[in-house]
């Protein structure tokens, strides 16, 4: 069965919608600052969104507020944002802050009185990232919300491609969306990567990752869901590939075998080799781990010849949205006929036999692939389709 | 999907077995704790005892695991056992799908103390990666040496539900030959904290499931439980298991029995009345092993057991003010198909299907 992918939207610092965020990728603009939503000493620079339209705005929800700007964006390009009703639509969404019980507000009051408003508690039971939306676009159908670390975007699509595949619903909406939060800001800081300058992936000198916010989604379709509402220009998402590295709860496999495992499990699904590959959207964080183990990977599967490059030198680390993001920009590019140079790139690592794009660059084919690597040694991967020929 | 094996961590126990015997047993009171905020009141929880979660061969390679990580490791790991199958060779045939409402919030909150005793910068790195949803099921992964995918959902009502609806999907498509789905949750004081505040408890330690009250009394548990899935038929096999997210409201085709997840943990639990209208037997298990939003994966395993040994364990907490048809009295019973139905808080249905194969 073929499944569609018919809209998509994005938000992060590099703009409000895709419009703006491929505006900003020609023009090489990079948002990255301080921290301004939250008071730390952490100096990291970070990428925060700055447009939030007004009436998604959930007060104490902002990654709810970033999933719903993606979401209208979406089921706009996807001609659907009037009518959803006698549709069984899915809603599966990455996250990682949204799924944790993690007001710090909340906890200093308890901890200190033994009591707290529960207020915080509140927001958190109404903010299940998939049912909110599902509650918010008034649909009804299954919704799950993937807590896979920083693959949990990228999951999330894999989820809702399963779903299709197998009759659970008819159109999906999935991807996935994350705050700039403290407690992850903490968290990565005290794990030794992130880094105290803009970041550089695949980069000789890099030094870290900076994180970020922003949310990604696609709105998926079987085939035949699509042509009766009429749709002829579509997207194919063909292939899901998925692996654990079995290694380590922070740290990549060194030998790269479950990242590759993912992409030749998604490869397969798609039916095409790598050389049908035109591009890879890679995970690329920069740190020094991550960019090795992926640089290595890609060089090995696809060949010295792979054009490839990380948005998170635009986007920051956006973590749960992360995979979602980069499907969306992956979907983008192939319409587009063109991928954004891998900001922040410079030096050729020694230890990295290929390196990414350092300009926009044309590109010619129909297959794209986005990698995704977690917390806990996930590893994901997507291709996605463009339909020259009529269908994956 | 057939179940291919069973693996519980609960409040009286580890193991298949003594689930069984738990559930033959009937109820017992929950321990009582004082709550943190006023220890003049106390608080029914069904906790898991640390004994139960000390597994010095199984959990030899995860020692810095938490609770959480711990309880979901050893129930997988059993099912695994209580399976009878070899995963070796088959380690990247093996999905594993974990169902979670609220993650490991003990160690969320032992991060938050370190934010908040040593400061932004000075936060231990361990802690924080043992608070990432997902690390109970890199850790069943790490311990069991399987490389297939792995995910992590958090559904609050529905969590195990939409976990079996994909561990179903991916078997179909030949994603995996098996795969391990489960759900796991843990009570800690805060939560014990958040459940005085936000549900009515249980004075005497008793759930109702059959009260179908606006205001249920809950009695707030932990624990995990693990099924290994496979399409194809085992020696051990206890019964074919589906889920279903029910778009309508009604409930069709009437099994032999339903179980309730009705344990006080979604709020108004008047929809089950619906279902309990018919003659159909209906049966709650929740007293054994405590109000969960996972407690649907425990109702799964006493329904497999029923299934497997034809047999029905009697209610643990027979309060039957609404006169429904009971399950009174543990006896032989030739039982075909059990619905397991879950009401979340804003009265969606979603069942999961277990039936002879």
């Amino acid at each position: 069965m073929n499944v569609v992918i018919t809209g998509i939207g994005g938000i992060s610092a590099a703009g409000a919608n895709l419009v703006e965020i491929l505006d900003t990728f020609q023009s090489g603009r990079r948002n990255g600052g301080s921290v301004s939503l939250f008071p730390t000493v952490l100096t990291y620079p970070v990428f925060e969104v700055r447009n939030i339209a007004r009436k998604w705005h959930r007060e104490g929800m902002r990654t709810l507020s970033l999933a719903l700007c993606a979401v209208e964006e979406a089921l706009g390009d996807a001609g659907l944002q009037d009518d959803l009703s006698g549709l069984r639509v899915g809603i599966c969404l990455g996250t990682t802050v949204a799924s944790q019980l993690n007001d710090l507000e909340f906890y200093r009051t308890y901890r200190s009185a033994g009591t707290a408003a529960i207020d915080a508690v509140d927001r958190f039971l109404k903010g299940n990232l998939a049912e909110a939306v599902a509650r918010t676009i008034k649909v009804r159908g299954p919704a799950a919300t993937v807590v896979n670390a920083c693959s949990s975007g990228a999951d999330a699509i894999g989820v809702a491609l399963s779903w299709l595949r197998n009759g659970v619903c008819d159109i999906a909406l999935a991807g996935g969306a994350d705050e700039l939060n403290l407690v992850p800001l903490c968290g990565f800081g005290s794990l030794g990567i992130v880094s105290d300058s803009l970041c550089s992936p695949f980069d000789r000198d890099r030094r870290g990752l900076n994180l970020g916010e922003g949310a990604g989604v696609v709105i998926l379709e079987t085939e035949a869901v699509s042509r009766e509402r009429g749709i002829e220009r579509v997207l194919y998402l063909s292939g899901y590939g998925s692996a654990a590295d079995a290694y380590h709860l922070t740290a990549p496999r060194p030998d790269g075998t479950g990242l590759e495992a993912a992409l030749r499990k998604a490869l397969a699904e798609a039916n095409i080799t790598p050389r049908d590959v035109c591009f890879v959207n890679a995970h690329g964080t920069a740190t020094r781990d991550n960019d090795k183990v992926e640089g290595t990977v890609l060089a090995g599967v696809f060949g010295p010849g792979i054009k490839f490059f990380s948005t998170k030198g635009f986007t920051g680390h956006t973590l749960g949205a992360a995979g979602a993001l980069e499907a969306v920009f992956t979907a983008a590019a192939l319409r587009k006929g063109w991928i954004p140079a891998s900001i922040g790139f410079v030096h050729q690592d020694d230890e990295i036999s290929v390196s990414p794009v350092t300009e926009k660059t044309r590109i010619h084919g129909r297959f794209a692939v986005s990698t995704s690597l977690a917390f806990g040694g996930n590893n994901a991967a997507l291709v996605i389709a463009c339909a020259e020929n009529g269908g994956s | 999907m057939n179940v291919a094996g069973i693996g519980v961590v609960f409040t009286r126990g580890r193991g298949i077995d003594s689930y069984e015997e738990a559930l033959r047993q009937g109820w017992v009171p929950p321990c009582r704790v004082e709550l943190s905020s006023a220890p003049d009141i106390s608080l029914p929880v069904y906790y898991v005892a640390q004994e139960t979660i000390t597994d010095k061969a199984v959990l030899r390679r995860i020692r810095r695991a938490d609770r959480f990580s711990k309880m979901a490791v050893l129930a997988a790991w059993d099912a695994v056992q209580d399976s009878g199958i070899v995963l070796e060779e088959k380690g990247s045939s093996l999905g594993i799908i974990v169902a979670t409402a609220f993650g490991p919030h003990a160690t969320t909150f032992r991060f938050l103390d370190d934010i908040l005793d040593y400061g932004h910068a000075n936060v231990s790195p361990t802690i924080f990666s043992h608070s990432v949803h997902n690390a109970a099921a890199s850790y069943i992964a790490y311990v069991l040496g399987t490389r297939g995918p792995t995910l992590t959902l958090s559904q609050f009502a529905f969590s195990f539900h939409q976990a079996i609806i994909l561990a179903e999907s991916w078997l179909n498509e030949g994603r995996c030959d098996y795969v391990l789905v489960g759900g796991v949750d843990e009570c800690h004081t805060v939560m014990e904290y958040i459940c005085s505040q936000k549900l009515a408890i249980a004075d005497d330690g008793k759930i109702k499931p059959f009260h179908f009250s606006a205001s249920p009394s809950a009695v707030p548990g932990e624990g995990s439980v693990f099924f290994l899935a496979t399409r194809t038929n085992t020696p051990k096999t206890y019964c074919e298991i589906s889920g279903l997210f029910l778009y309508g409201d009604g409930i069709e085709e009437a099994p032999d029995m339903y179980i309730f997840d009705a344990d006080g943990m979604a709020g108004d639990e008047r929809g089950y009345k619906d279902a309990a209208a018919t003659s159909v037997m209906i049966a709650g298990y929740s007293p054994v092993f405590g109000s969960m939003m996972t407690g649907s994966a425990f109702h799964c395993a006493a329904g497999a057991l029923m299934l497997k040994h034809q047999i029905r364990y009697a209610c643990p907490v027979q309060d039957n003010s609404c006169g429904v048809n009971l399950c009174a009295v543990t006896e032989s019973a030739e039982i075909k198909k059990i619905w397991c139905v879950r009401i979340n808080c804003v009265h969606e249905k979603a069942s999961i299907r277990l039936k002879l194969e």
